[in-house]
């Protein structure tokens, strides 16, 4: 077995959690049963993975197949990676497509395999109907860099690829071009969409659990949230906060909120301030980056108006974010009569 | 000793009360809702007969009037809306069912296949100013928009009918790949390749004969999918094989075209036991 898969095999298993090294290896697969009993998982780490080295080089374990453990434990800690979306375009009014996996899989090979022969390419299909792919790219001259892969989470029949792009950001085009062409579409682009949670970006695009009950239906919940409350408090406030809640609720809905890490405006829009103070003597647009983080941001922002720091309804910008499908906006100035800025697409 | 006995006793018995209780209630729900059903029926057949003559109506009307073009956009939206109206009431026991919000209608299409429910897809629609989609959970891969240019400002009827029978089939075929995982896992071999449709369905599966097996594999496509069987099928076996499994291929593959394929799947259990 050559030196580099060992020594890429020592240190994939040293990223795994010794609790999960066991289920993991069950996973891959590639390692028997019998051979799984001989190791001790409770040694320390080092010496586990040298025992799968050990064990994989008596399989003859070869790149593609140690690339596969790469891609369980990145399908099971995908938010370990930030992970961006793509979007896809398709001619309108064509047939529904006939998606057929070992096509895509053949197509996708084909083109990357023609413009680039260092390349190790791993295909996963798991349940919910994605296909993870894996690429470690190499030079013309140099052999694969198997530490810096990109992974690609595509769900078939759907416009939306999930990229998470190694350092090596020249690979993209071409790794763009092969989706394309594999998928059957013809243009791609990327959104203004980025987040640690993978499940989180599929959520906003896919719009699942985007329907809330209308608000009419919810209010019979809303009171009984006030009744549980001890009777000797008197709300001295109460119909504000019961309108902000219903606000909130309107806005957000019921259900838990995608998790995104940030949101980011950039402002390109004039300084408004007033004119005998002349902070500016030129007359451009003042930029400034607005960012907003947080381990979850969504949940944060509908937390602030029924905490009392914020008003409600929140600023349009913020509430957007989900309905829009992107964290990352441009605010230029609106050229009309209104003096507010617009966001641009 | 005896007095815990007793306790015993008495919180059995009112165990049993309150369980036979419990069964009356839903006894007596039951027959109120199955009431409730014959009603709704009633009022259903009552409502299609008024909609259909308003439709006789409607059509005598706009006939005359269509030279003059002065229908205004206002009369315009009011017909739509009483057109919904009427909808709403007409579709509920089809699965469609709706209701009026503040700015629109909210319509649910529930899903079935072959007498088991599915799951229900939402939608939330703007009346004003024209009808557009707000909100919905139809999953991505069906094809909303192309649906929705074609048929949402003319005929809401039409483009609810057609997004229920590409939901309905897209659940119904699902429902199938899902049944065949399920039940008939052992006479897979590996894992039956599908996608998100569920309009391209590939797997290999064992078929007994003889006393041996023989493994088929089989590629089901669905090329209309507003169907849940599919339009092509083919089915062989991936060996040299004896020529009666040639036959039986060509049965299978009959077989898949025009049954469920996991209904399928139970007839060759079925008959395998006939014939051993």
């Amino acid at each position: 077995m050559d030196e580099t898969v060992a020594e890429y095999i020592r240190r994939t298993v040293l990223k795994i959690p010794r609790d999960e090294i066991k289920s993991m290896l069950q996973k891959w697969g590639f390692l028997s049963e019998a051979q799984l009993q001989t190791i001790n998982f409770h040694q320390i780490k080092d010496n586990i993975s040298q025992e799968v080295v050990h064990l994989c080089e008596e399989n003859s374990a070869d790149i593609k197949q140690a690339a596969v453990l790469d891609i369980i434990y990145n399908h099971i800690y995908a938010n370990k990676r930030m992970w961006s979306v793509y979007q896809m375009q398709k001619t309108a009014g064509e047939e529904p497509e006939i998606f057929d996996l070992q096509t895509f899989k053949k197509k996708f090979k084909r083109l990357l395999l023609s413009a680039l022969e260092n390349v190790t390419i791993n295909f996963r299909e798991y349940e919910d109907n994605a296909i993870w792919i894996r690429v470690a790219w190499g030079t013309p001259y140099t052999k694969p860099n198997q530490y810096k892969p990109s992974y690609v989470v595509y769900h078939s029949q759907t416009p939306y690829v999930f990229i998470s792009a190694s350092v090596l950001k020249s690979n993209l085009p071409l790794l763009c071009q092969a989706l394309l062409v594999a998928s059957n579409y013809h243009d791609i682009r990327e959104m203004e969409l980025r987040s640690h949670s993978l499940n989180s970006l599929k959520d906003i695009v896919f719009k699942k659990k985007q329907y809330c009950i209308s608000s009419q239906l919810s209010s019979c919940f809303f009171s009984s949230f006030f009744s549980a409350v001890d009777v000797r408090i008197i709300q001295e406030n109460r119909s504000e906060k019961e309108r902000i809640q219903r606000v909130t609720r309107e806005i957000f809905g019921d259900g838990p909120q995608p998790q995104l890490e940030f949101a980011q405006y950039k402002l390109e829009t004039m300084f408004k301030s007033d004119p005998k103070m002349e902070v500016l003597d030129k007359k451009e647009p003042f930029r400034c980056l607005v960012k907003f983080s947080s381990p979850h941001l969504l949940e944060s922002l509908r937390s602030l108006a029924p905490a009392g720091m914020a008003d409600a309804p929140l600023s349009p910008l913020l509430t957007c974010i989900t309905q829009k499908a992107r964290n990352n906006f441009k605010i230029k100035e609106k050229k009309s009569s209104f003096p507010e800025s617009c966001v641009s697409p | 000793g005896v007095f815990s006995h007793l306790e015993m006793l008495e919180a059995q018995a009112h165990e049993a009360d309150r369980k036979q209780e419990e069964k009356k209630q839903q006894e007596e729900k039951l027959t109120s809702l199955k009431e409730r059903v014959e009603e709704l029926r009633i009022q259903r057949d009552r409502l299609q007969a008024k909609v259909d003559l308003q439709k006789k109506r409607q059509s005598g009307k706009e006939g005359v009037v269509s030279g003059a073009a002065e229908l205004s956009a206002g009369a315009v939206l009011e017909w739509k809306i009483r057109s919904v109206k009427g909808m709403l009431q007409l579709f509920y026991l089809t699965g469609i069912s709706g209701k009026l919000t503040k700015q629109g209608v909210c319509f649910s299409i529930s899903t079935a296949y072959e007498s088991t429910y599915l799951d229900s897809y939402h939608l939330d629609l703007l009346t004003k100013p024209a009808v557009r989609i707000h909100r919905h959970s139809v999953p991505v891969f069906i094809p909303l928009e192309q649906i929705a240019k074609r048929y949402l400002q003319t005929d809401i009827r039409r483009f609810l009918s057609i997004l229920s029978d590409h939901l309905n089939a897209y659940a119904g075929r699902k429902y199938q790949a899902d049944q065949l995982q399920e039940r008939f896992s052992d006479q897979l071999e590996g894992s039956l390749q599908r996608n998100s449709l569920c309009n391209l369905l590939a797997f290999n599966y064992k078929v007994p004969s003889g006393g041996k097996t023989f493994p088929f594999s089989a590629r089901l496509i669905y090329r209309d999918i507003c169907c849940s069987l599919p339009t092509e099928v083919m089915v062989s076996c991936t060996v040299k094989a004896p020529a009666h499994l040639e036959e039986t291929a060509a049965a299978h593959s009959e077989l898949f075209r025009h049954m469920a394929l996991h209904k399928a799947f139970c007839t060759f259990s079925s008959t395998e036991e006939k014939v051993d």
